[in-house]
């Protein structure tokens, strides 16, 4: 096509009768270009950043070696060896590693919770209320099959207001009640068995199977806890991190040997974690020091201080994490219940849809209002008129929730949108209402999408710093929120708070370390949204 | 439970299941429930500082605003006042001294200011107006210090008049418009915002009008800024409070001051602030509000730990000068007076 020569009409082809290729090439150099640009300056802020964070340069070069032959040099090899024999074990390799890494991430996250914020014999009356309530609504479903919509209402209101609430205020007061670790035990021991055995049962279509996965996990998260604590490690820890790490992994492992579906790849993660441990050791027989990282656990379990080696950012990440619990409850069900009701009912024509369209367009310019202006929303909203106090955790997660909500709004928009109009119409053609339509094919189908979205929002809200400054999170802390009223920081303002102080340390250590985890905590969440996603696009 | 014998043993069996499951729970442990609240174990112990509340387990919350300048002083107080009693909650927060002041303290949001100037009249009505009173205690004192470019080799020490000229309204445009031996230069200015005790003592002590300070400077809440912005360029100049020189006596050359013409030339330190030879030493304070004073006693108690500090070598690490014993049996009587409601 491009020698291609014109005879029929020259001035389109040009004098030469040519096409040239040029521009093309042209263009695709200057794309390619900005590509590369955007990468490295982006990836060399990240290396810049950790170098400050881990200070690499102060730890003995053996130790480096050691490291490189024990862990690095391996994994790479087998890594490479995957990629070279290109049938998908670099994936099986990858999964079987990020899911008890992420897991652990998780667990300890819980662990943080649990053991500093929330009182376990509260979550016990929680769950027991929840439990409570919903065997209520499922036996009043037993009894009476098919109730009318005003007696399953009603149910379902008495039980969630009257039901919960009595058992979890019995529970609180009891005289007695089991050790935290066999509340631990019986609440994420219990759930993590149930999963486990219902993943199984429906894996190999055999609910004896399902039974027995259950019970072994039920067992192995027992008996650990034991084990563990004949050590002196506190059952708890074993517990949650048993229930959040090691049950997907086992999941994961146990599907992957039964299909045989590249078994090679597990492999991977087993010459990861024994490079560490063997390198570990090894420096610490031989005697290599190691990084004078400023991010260690120290930094991740201290409060701040004046002292840099001393600082720690624990009550600003335990902030955080409250906080996005804030978030999350706020701004997830407005935002998908908004999105639902534009896209599948809102009226399309006429001077209601007019009203539509704008607020459409104005849920689109409110996802680009700076975010400072939310911050004097929140304060003017929340504050002022609400008559809460300032620099506490729910003022900060709904503020920080409003500033988020247009992005899931329009992102749980585009994914209802993405649902073919064809399986809608099916749905009518069988009979189904427009309520059973959303509820039963609309909503499962657009929830990869929903949550995908939704996740890089509070990716977004985590870093949030203006907000937090404008409805007064206070620079320093030292102790973690108790509970959702209490005054806290979040980890954006504790690195704000550090590279303002004068002495270098702060501004280029400590405040590295804070943006490294900030990052950790950050990815882990990004990867949490491309997983599911994944996930659900490879089942379709 | 009572036991009931049925004739389908599979329930039977569940049974069995059941009640062993229940007394494995039993067996491996229950515990006295503290009611959800988490234990208290931690209790406030041998207070040195002589505090009247040393017996109780203090708790709740104290939350200080204001100067910037002040912030490292207070967070250094929370971070040892917290080892001590760890169930309290102190947070420490820079908000520059009137936005402390106008935006937290006074509308009865925060129980301590800081402030590198003494409150202002307007403010103390503001405060009155939501049944706030401040109680003033002079904590600090600091050398506020003029900076320069290390390479700007043609000054070492300047008047107040000198200075004067240079950051009034309308001021001097370049070095040479205030001395002719100085380059034919523009000045490159950075300064802290209208909202900062240190603009308000600045203008006030050496301008001699209060808030009146020149428009086309680079004002910042964040001395590090001011600090970087000297660093970079010849002919820049700037001020901010000790501390911060301290941390960065190898990026920026300190200028030493004279008041008038006649006076002589002192170099900003420590003890040349205590003496009273610097001429811009200035005191820092903090403000309690009288009725967190008088209704919450950790607040009190922080004071009275905060007062006492004050003196020791504590603040001098942070860089400042320390309070005199005087001054501290001062604030630790005024602090007894606002406790008991005089």
């Amino acid at each position: 096509m491009a020698t291609e020569s014109g005879t029929r009409d020259q001035s389109w082809f040009g004098d030469t009768g040519q096409i040239s290729r040029l521009p093309g090439r042209v263009f695709a150099a200057t794309c390619l270009g900005a590509t590369l640009f955007a990468i490295l300056t982006v990836f060399g802020l990240l290396v810049y950043v950790a170098n400050d964070a881990f200070r690499p340069a102060t730890a003995d070069p053996r130790w480096h070696l050691v490291f490189f032959l024990t862990l690095v040099l391996p994994s790479l090899a087998l890594f490479g060896y995957y990629v070279a024999r290109g049938d998908g074990e670099s994936w099986v390799a990858a999964t079987a590693l990020g899911i008890p890494f992420f897991g652990l991430l998780l667990g300890s996250g819980v662990l943080l919770l649990f053991i500093d914020v929330l009182s376990v014999v509260a979550w016990l009356a929680f769950v027991l209320a929840v439990l409570a309530a919903a065997v209520v609504i499922k036996s009043h479903r037993r009894i009476r099959p098919a109730p009318g919509f005003l007696e399953h209402l009603l149910v379902i209101v008495g039980s969630l207001g009257a039901v919960a609430p009595a058992v979890y205020f019995g529970v609180v007061n009891l005289p007695v009640v089991p050790t935290p670790w066999l509340i631990y035990l019986l609440t994420f021991g219990a759930a993590g068995a149930a999963l486990a055995g219902l993943v199984v049962a429906r894996r190999r279509s055999s609910d004896r199977a399902g039974l027995t996965a259950a019970a072994l996990v039920f067992a192995a998260a027992a008996g650990g806890g034991l084990a563990v604590s004949a050590v002196g490690i506190e059952p708890e820890i074993w517990v949650v991190l048993f229930t959040f790490a090691g049950v997907p992994t086992a999941l994961y492992v146990e599907s992957v040997l039964r299909e045989r579906e590249r078994p090679v790849g597990l492999l991977f993660p087993l010459v990861v974690v024994v490079g560490i441990l063997l390198g570990a050791f090894l420096v610490d027989t031989l005697g290599f020091a190691g990084p004078d990282s400023w991010l260690d656990y120290g930094f991740l379990t201290s409060a701040d201080s004046r002292f840099p080696e001393e600082a720690g950012i624990y009550p600003a990440l335990i902030g955080s994490i409250l906080m996005m619990v804030v978030v999350a409850a706020a701004s997830f069900p407005i935002g998908v219940g908004a999105a639902l009701y534009l896209e599948e009912y809102a009226p399309n024509d006429g001077a209601l849809g007019a009203i539509v369209k704008l607020v459409q367009i104005n849920i689109g310019n409110l996802a680009g209002v700076p975010s400072i202006v939310y911050g004097l929303l929140g304060l003017a909203l929340f504050v002022h008129w609400g008559g809460l106090r300032p620099g506490i955790v729910i003022v900060g997660g709904l503020t920080i929730g409003l500033l988020i909500l247009p992005i899931i709004i329009i992102a749980a928009q585009e994914a209802i949108r993405a649902v073919p109009d064809s399986m809608r119409e099916a749905s009518y053609g069988m009979g189904a209402t427009q309520w059973q339509t959303i509820r039963r094919v609309v909503l499962p189908e657009a929830l990869p999408g929903i949550l995908t979205g939704s996740i890089l929002g509070f990716g977004r809200a985590i870093g949030e710093t203006a907000p937090l400054l404008m409805i007064g999170a206070a620079a320093t802390v030292y102790t973690p929120p108790n509970g959702f009223f209490d005054l806290f920081s979040a980890m954006p303002r504790q690195i704000y708070a550090w590279v303002g102080k004068p002495a270098h340390e702060f501004q280029y250590g400590v405040m590295a370390a804070g943006v490294v985890t900030l990052l950790v905590v950050l990815l882990s969440m990004n990867a949490a949204a491309i997983l599911i996603r994944n996930k659900y696009q490879r089942r379709t | 439970m009572t036991r009931k014998t049925s004739q389908d043993h599979v329930s039977r069996r569940k049974f069995l299941i059941a009640s062993g499951a229940v007394g494995a729970v039993g067996l491996a442990g229950c515990t006295e429930n503290t009611g959800g609240d988490n234990g208290g174990g931690d209790n406030s112990g041998g207070d040195d500082s002589g505090s009247g509340n040393g017996g109780e387990d203090l708790s709740g919350d104290v939350i200080i605003k204001g100067s910037s300048t002040v912030y490292p002083v207070s967070q250094a107080m929370a971070e040892e006042f917290q080892k001590q009693h760890s169930n309290v909650n102190v947070t420490v927060d820079s908000t520059g001294s009137g936005g402390g002041f106008k935006n937290h303290f006074c509308p009865g949001n925060a129980d301590i200011n800081g402030a590198s100037r003494p409150i202002k009249d307007s403010e103390v009505e503001q405060c009155s107006s939501n049944d706030v009173e401040p109680v003033e205690f002079q904590i600090a004192g600091d050398a506020l210090t003029v900076a320069v470019n290390k390479n700007a080799d043609w000054v070492d020490c300047m008047s107040f008049d000198q200075l004067k000229q240079i950051w009034e309204p309308n001021g001097a445009q370049k070095w040479s418009d205030v001395n002719p031996e100085w380059p034919d230069k523009e000045f490159e200015l950075y300064g802290p915002a209208s909202s900062s005790g240190t603009f308000d003592w600045f203008t006030e002590n050496v301008i001699g009008e209060s808030g009146a300070m020149r428009e086309d400077y680079e004002p910042t809440e964040d001395d590090n800024t001011i600090i970087q912005g000297i660093q970079g360029s010849e002919t820049a100049m700037g001020f901010f409070g000790y501390a911060y020189y301290e941390e960065n006596k190898d990026a920026v050359k300190a200028l030493k001051i004279k008041k008038d013409d006649s006076g002589t030339c002192t170099a900003p330190s420590l003890d040349n602030a205590k003496s009273g030879d610097y001429p811009m030493a200035r005191p820092l304070f903090i403000y309690g509000a009288k009725s967190s004073i008088q209704e919450k006693p950790q607040v009190e108690a922080f004071l009275e730990f905060y007062l006492n500090k004050a003196e020791t070598d504590l603040v001098k690490k942070v860089g400042y000068v320390p309070s005199s014993a005087e001054q501290r049996d001062k604030n630790l009587q005024k602090l007894e007076q606002a406790a008991s409601g005089n």
